[in-house]
């Protein structure tokens, strides 16, 4: 800005120094002696001047020429505007330029006069033809005179010469000898010695015997008429001496011709002086014309920048702003409407920087809510399922992904059934979500059992759509695995009947027990044989059943209120091993097979209760499979995955499997399909692994059931919790 | 369109006449042929024979009425090595060249003493003009015995003696350029 501001000064300072030579110039071309010693300092001056703004203009050219390949912001328009002044600036001042070009020539060439020529012309043709005839007299009497000198001696021939020349009234007469020196001289003027002199180009003419006559403007005398004739010597005829006579002019006529001669030497300089005086005006009109045009250029490329700079500055901010760096700030420029368009440009990007930043700020808090929110719905232990208004999984907690043991992520962006396609165990829960989005209701709630890979669950869910049209809508399902729940409700439930059976049972059986071994003491006697065989059959009966009631009391006592566990390292290999071998060989040849991993990490267990699980499981399957064709396989691993920490454990049995009924209530006590057995088996399994803290599931495969008990190896986590009483 | 073509020329006549009026007048249109000084009467005398060649512009302008002003100049100096030389005398005659129209010839005045002749060709002028004879120039005695002087001789077309109109166009023409080089020569006592 500043540099513009400068060169603008210089720019200023530079016209009126132009403007002043210009004037100097044109001082000097017309008629003004002052100037007149100046015209070569200022053609240098102005010549300078040229070639300085001529190479300003050059590298302004270069400069824009240049900035136009870069494609510089503005250039182009530059170019333009550039070109527009140039047009307005050099158009008019070309025809301005052409027309004075041809007055000039016009008007000078008008001051000259055709007929005045031919008059002047005339005059001098005049005025020579008039003294033509006077020449002529007049050398008729030099010739006389010559003809008089023939006779005269030499001596006597300046006196002779004297009269001679008062004779013919000339102002002077010079008698010349052979090489043109004076032989004898008269003349008027007694002041002057030496006598005009014939030019040795006269003297030549009359050697060759042709006189000669002619007009001499003589310096101070003025005009005067010069006759040479050959003057016969008295020595013969072949010498040749030479009578020159001048006579003056009469006064009038020395006038009268000298008039006419000035004013047709004048004449002639002036029309002679027209080519010149056309070239210096024309000269001086060029120049200025050169000068200004140059100057107007210059001053063009200076104007055009300085008009497009804001524009310029303007479309570089513009792009800023494209590129998005808002805020861009740019200098205020006057207080014009480009200035305005400035300031309001500079209002507009703060105004965006200022959104831009509140647009952050509420997109950061978002993502703080977000992550807030995933944190939270990552902590919840129930599954959540958010689901776009097509159906589509949006998001998920990991709880989901676990309650489900589904990898929920890769159904991410697809319906769920899709997802339900490649894991069937999930179809009913998709069906069940799906069946509950199409319907029209908002909030819904259902229970729903799931057999997973990780056993049988039953899920509470409850669902509801998401506020919003269109993208933002949807569907969230929240659901909790209430299968343990169910569990521990039923077997504290469980629990209370046993405790109360026992305690409630176990008192009237001693008495029963021991009225009826009275009774078989006191009336056996008393009664014959048949009767007394009856007494003791019945009382045997009665003390039978009572032994069997305790211990049936004794089994539920145990259900409630479990022994201590005594924990030790268990491999859980050997044991299996030394259970089944007590298996085989039983009615019905079972075939036991065993499929027992080698890296098996001791287990801290109860070895008795441990043992008891074994049995129990294993009878369990033999009782339900069919006799003669029993086939079981026990097998174990190290988890995997999130079960990393854990034993598995299957047994595995290829009976008819459980009922749909029954694996709700599996592991509950009384709940069995065989005729014989208490029911409380598998209610004991699940009892001693939750002793140890591991967990249990049954679910039906191809050809039977299957139960998975898997049982922590976290020795510590074991140990410090310590046995529960 | 002369116009155009004028202007076109301009700017390189310009530049030419801009060269030109800084440079030295134009030397081969003038010679001076010889040039010698001689002690006569106590004086130093100087006799010379120059040659004037009127380029074709300047022969136009004076038959078309322009007088012409053609100088003379001698110069007697004493050389210095380290320094410029010392002028002893300086002298000019100024000589008028014009065209008598009525009488059909040219006419050569002195302009010092106002003495003219006239000579029926251009030619004839020149060839009076450039018979210099007895040109007195300083006393013996200003010049030192012991010293050797230089006798310093050019004529030139005086261009500031022209029309004013005529003197714009001639700065930048070099057919008026017309000037000899300096010719010296030594002089002793």
């Amino acid at each position: 800005m500043s540099w513009l501001r400068s060169e603008g000064f210089v720019r200023v300072a530079l016209s009126v120094l132009l403007i002043v030579s210009l004037y100097l110039l044109s001082a000097a071309t017309e008629n003004s002696e002052r100037f007149g010693r100046l015209y070569v300092w200022l053609l240098l001056l102005n010549g300078v001047v040229i070639v300085a703004l001529l190479g300003l203009i050059l590298n302004n050219i270069l400069r824009l020429v240049r900035s136009v390949q870069r494609r510089e912001t503005g250039s182009r328009l530059t170019l333009k505007l550039m070109a527009l002044f140039v047009l307005l600036a050099v158009l008019p001042g070309l025809i301005v330029y052409a027309f004075s070009m041809q007055f000039l020539q016009r008007g000078v060439d008008s001051w000259f006069d055709v007929r005045i020529e031919r008059a002047l012309d005339d005059a001098l043709a005049l005025s020579q033809a008039a003294l033509d005839q006077r020449m002529r007299d007049m050398q008729q009497r030099v010739e006389d005179a010559a003809s008089e000198l023939v006779d005269v001696e030499p001596a006597m021939t300046p006196v002779i010469l004297g009269d001679l020349r008062e004779q013919i009234r000339a102002s002077e007469l010079t008698l010349l000898g052979e090489n043109g020196q004076i032989i004898a001289a008269s003349s008027i003027d007694t002041v002057s010695i030496l006598p005009h002199r014939p030019e040795e180009g006269i003297l030549l003419q009359l050697r060759q015997d042709r006189p000669y006559v002619g007009l001499d403007p003589i310096g101070n005398a003025g005009l005067h008429i010069r006759a040479l004739v050959p003057a016969p010597s008295p020595d013969g005829p072949g010498s040749s001496r030479v009578l020159q006579g001048l006579f003056p002019v009469s006064p009038r006529v020395n006038d009268l011709a000298e008039q006419v001669e000035l004013a047709f030497s004048e004449y002639r300089e002036l029309a002679y002086l027209r080519g010149p005086l056309k070239d210096s005006f024309s000269l001086t009109l060029s120049l200025v014309l050169l000068l200004s045009l140059l100057f107007a250029v210059w001053s063009a490329f200076y104007l055009a920048r300085r008009l497009v700079a804001p524009v310029s500055r303007l479309a570089e901010g513009t792009r800023a702003m494209a590129a998005g760096r808002y805020g861009t700030q740019l200098p205020p420029g006057g207080n014009d409407e480009l200035g305005s368009l400035v300031h309001s440009f500079n209002d507009m990007s703060r105004r965006v920087a200022e959104v831009r930043d509140a647009a952050r700020r509420s997109q950061a808090l978002v993502e703080s809510q977000r992550a807030y929110l995933e944190a939270v719905l990552g902590r919840l232990s129930s599954g959540v399922l958010a689901l776009a208004p097509d159906g589509s999984l949006r998001t998920f907690n990991q709880a989901a992904s676990d309650i489900l043991s589904v990898p929920l992520h890769t159904g991410v962006g697809q319906p769920l059934s899709g997802l339900a396609a490649e894991h069937p165990d999930f179809e009913p829960f998709a069906e069940l979500v799906d069946q509950h989005r199409q319907g029209n209701g908002t909030d819904w709630r259902a229970e729903i059992a799931l057999d997973t890979a990780e056993g049988r669950r039953v899920l509470m869910c409850s669902g509801t759509a998401l506020p919003g049209e269109g993208e933002i809508g949807g569907h969230v399902i929240v659901f909790d695995d209430v299968t343990t729940l169910i569990q521990a409700q039923r077997d504290a439930a469980w629990g209370e009947v046993a405790r109360r059976l026992a305690h409630e049972i176990r008192n009237p059986l001693t008495p029963i027990q021991l009225s009826a071994e009275r009774l078989q003491l006191k009336v056996a006697p008393a009664l014959d044989g048949e009767a007394a065989a009856l007494l003791e059959r019945s009382t045997q009966t009665i003390v039978h059943q009572v032994e069997v009631m305790k211990d049936m009391v004794q089994a539920f006592s145990d259900y409630a209120r479990p022994p201590a566990l005594q924990r030790r390292p268990v491999d859980l290999n050997a044991l299996i091993r030394e259970v089944v071998e007590l298996y085989r060989g039983e009615p019905g040849e079972p075939q036991l097979e065993l499929e027992l991993a080698d890296d098996l990490p001791p287990l801290m267990a109860d070895p008795g209760r441990v043992r008891q699980l074994l049995n129990n499981l294993l009878r369990n399957a033999l009782e339900a499979a069919e006799p003669g064709s029993c086939h079981i396989t026990l097998s174990t691993a190290r988890g995997e995955g999130r079960y990393a920490d854990r034993i598995e454990l299957d047994v595995q049995d290829n009976g008819p499997g459980f009922s749909e009924d029954m694996l709700n209530r599996l592991f509950e006590p009384y709940v069995t399909t065989k005729a014989r057995g208490s029911g409380l088996g598998l209610a004991i399994v699940k009892k001693i692994v939750e002793e140890h803290r591991g967990t249990i599931s049954a679910r039906n495969v191809s050809h039977g059931a299957r139960i998975t008990v898997r049982l922590p190896l976290d020795v510590a986590l074991t140990t410090e919790s310590g046995d529960s009483p | 369109m002369p116009v155009l073509k004028n202007a076109k020329r301009w700017p390189l006549a310009l530049m030419m006449g801009l060269c030109l009026a800084m440079a030295s007048p134009v030397a081969d249109a003038f010679e001076v042929e010889s040039v010698e000084a001689r002690f006569d009467d106590g004086l130093v005398i100087a006799d010379a024979r120059l040659r004037y060649a009127l380029s074709e512009p300047a022969r136009d302008a004076l038959e078309n009425g322009v007088p012409l002003v053609i100088e003379q100049r001698l110069v007697i100096e004493r050389p210095r090595w380290w320094w410029r030389n010392v002028r002893v005398v300086e002298r000019e005659r100024r000589y008028q060249l014009q065209y008598h129209a009525m009488s059909r010839r040219f006419v050569l005045t002195w302009i010092g003493t106002g003495e003219s002749r006239s000579f029926r060709s251009l030619d004839a002028l020149l060839e009076e003009l450039g018979r210099v004879e007895s040109w007195p120039l300083v006393r013996s005695e200003r010049l030192d015995a012991e010293q050797v002087y230089q006798l310093a001789m050019e004529t030139t077309l005086d261009l500031e003696a022209l029309p004013r109109l005529l003197r714009t166009v001639t700065l930048t023409d070099g057919d008026w350029q017309l000037g000899s080089e300096t010719r010296r020569v030594e002089v002793r006592r």
